[in-house]
């Protein structure tokens, strides 16, 4: 099995891609690492009756 | 067709007429012989509809002044006492496509701008601005002087403006728009360059007219930065009017205060209001020893111009303001972005220069500020408790109303669908 390209990957400089609370990604770039954050909340944040109404209504990406 | 796409025809049919209709100001008349079920008993408040037992101090000071402004009382207390006993109505403005800036109120004399949509064909209306004296019904105030005001704009400025305004077949609101686009108005609570281009088309036609008191009409209307807007009132007023009843529509076309509850109205479900606590307006004191709560809760009708994408929606197209909401030209920008973000589609006929030519948003989706968690911000002023302006600032739209319109939909979707279903 090549494991040569995991093995690269490693050995390559780290970069997180951090979904959900931001607080990660700046413990990363404080500690020297870089880090993106992906702009991310849950639909209608989090109410469970207004995502049951847009399932239907539709309109959010 | 599935509920969702058809949400989405109604909302394009509603873009389809905010983006492509031609507000015209074509007259000024009295309230009752223009606007559709005005009565004599008829007072026109502000906001979502309102009890008397809840309605502010200013307001009840406005809706008391109109009583007696219309002969129908002597005295404020009997006035209010025909409110309270339902001799005189009152009736959420917008419901009758009305615009009742801050504590305004329209009675069945008081001169009203008329304006058309040339091509959708809707009506529109709003009283008159009056002008830069601080005591006035407008902001909850009523003596002698205001009444000695009202008078004159009922019997000698409206009538001359009607006449001028007809005279000059009427004064196209987008155009002036679109003359005025990077002048830095953002045309809620700075229009300067309207006003101005607006006196600059309508002045001659007002030198022609027979008025015994012509200069004054001129002065008056001449030195008034703030005409515009509450053309620009009746203008969207005009507009959303053909926007009303398209069923399963979640553009929001309606939106307003009455000191209390702060409420926003949906294209599909028309002028049903969808309400909650009215937030207060933050920014600026106009005096320094003002405090917070001298104010009362978002209170009036001006920011049916933020429905059409003006206002805090399109606050990048005039910075200038934001000074006065206690903020910077990027928060104008985020402001933007935010309404941006929730909005259907972007105006053409009014680029802003430093934003790459960028239009202005236009067309909240209550689907997109709910799903989205993106809450846009109104411009405004605050009026004080005691009555007059208390400042100027911003607030921002409450969740509460947008989750009520989203769950009105959410009913009418499920009606159809059980009639279908039965058919």
């Amino acid at each position: 099995m090549d494991c040569e390209k995991i093995l690269n990957l490693f050995r390559s400089e780290l970069i997180t891609v951090n979904v959900g609370p931001k607080l990660l990604a700046t413990s990363l770039e404080m500690q020297g690492y870089k880090a993106y954050q992906v702009e991310w909340k849950p639909m209608a944040g989090g109410d469970k009756e207004m995502q049951e109404i847009l399932d239907l209504l539709g309109g959010v990406d | 067709m599935t509920i969702e796409q058809r949400v989405d025809a109604a909302n394009a049919r509603v873009l389809e007429i905010m983006t492509k209709s031609r507000p015209v100001w074509v007259d000024v008349r009295p309230a009752i012989d223009v606007i559709p079920g005005m009565t004599k008993t008829t007072i026109l408040t502000p906001g979502p509809g309102i009890d008397p037992d809840r309605v502010t101090p200013p307001q009840r000071t406005s809706i008391c002044g109109a009583v007696l402004h219309e002969g129908l009382a002597n005295s404020m207390e009997e006035a209010w006492s025909m409110v309270e006993r339902g001799e005189i109505q009152l009736v959420s403005s917008q419901t009758m496509n009305v615009g009742n800036a801050a504590c305004m109120v329209t009675s069945a004399s008081m001169p009203v701008i008329v304006v058309e949509d040339k091509i959708f064909g809707g009506r529109g209306f709003a009283p008159l601005h009056p002008g830069g004296n601080p005591k006035c019904l407008r902001w909850g105030l009523y003596d002698e002087e205001v009444e000695h005001d009202l008078r004159w704009f009922r019997d000698v400025y409206g009538p001359a403006l009607g006449q001028a305004v007809r005279a000059a077949g009427g004064m196209d609101v987008i155009t002036i728009l679109s003359k005025t686009a990077g002048m830095g108005d953002e045309n809620h609570n700075r229009q300067p360059a309207a006003s101005m281009c607006l006196a600059l088309q309508l002045i001659p036609f007002l030198l022609d007219m027979e008025c015994a008191e012509k200069n004054a009409v001129i002065k008056h209307f001449s030195a008034n930065d703030r005409f515009f807007l509450h053309v620009m009132m009746a203008g969207v007023e005009s507009i959303t009017a053909s926007c009303k009843g398209i069923a399963l529509s979640t553009v929001m076309v309606g939106m307003g205060g009455n000191g209390v509850e702060f409420g926003i109205q949906l294209a599909g479900t028309g002028n049903r209001w969808y309400t909650t606590a009215a937030p207060k307006i933050k920014g600026t004191f106009l005096k320094p020893t003002y405090k917070e709560e001298d104010l009362i809760g978002y209170l009036g009708d001006s920011c049916v111009t933020e429905v059409w994408g003006l206002g805090g929606m399109s606050a990048i197209a005039g910075p200038a303001y934001m000074r006065l909401t206690g903020s910077n030209y990027a928060e104008a920008r985020n402001r933007t972005e935010k309404a941006r973000a929730v909005s259907l589609g972007e105006h053409t006929f009014a680029p802003v220069p430093w934003e790459d030519m960028a239009g202005f948003p236009v067309g909240v989706d209550a689907r997109k500020v709910v799903g989205y968690n993106i809450l846009p911000i109104s411009h405004g002023g605050s009026a004080l408790r005691c009555g007059g302006q208390g400042g100027a600032g911003a607030a921002e739209l409450p969740l509460g109303c947008f989750k009520e319109s989203l769950r009105g939909i959410y009913a009418q979707a499920k009606e159809i669908m059980a009639r279908e279903e039965t058919e």
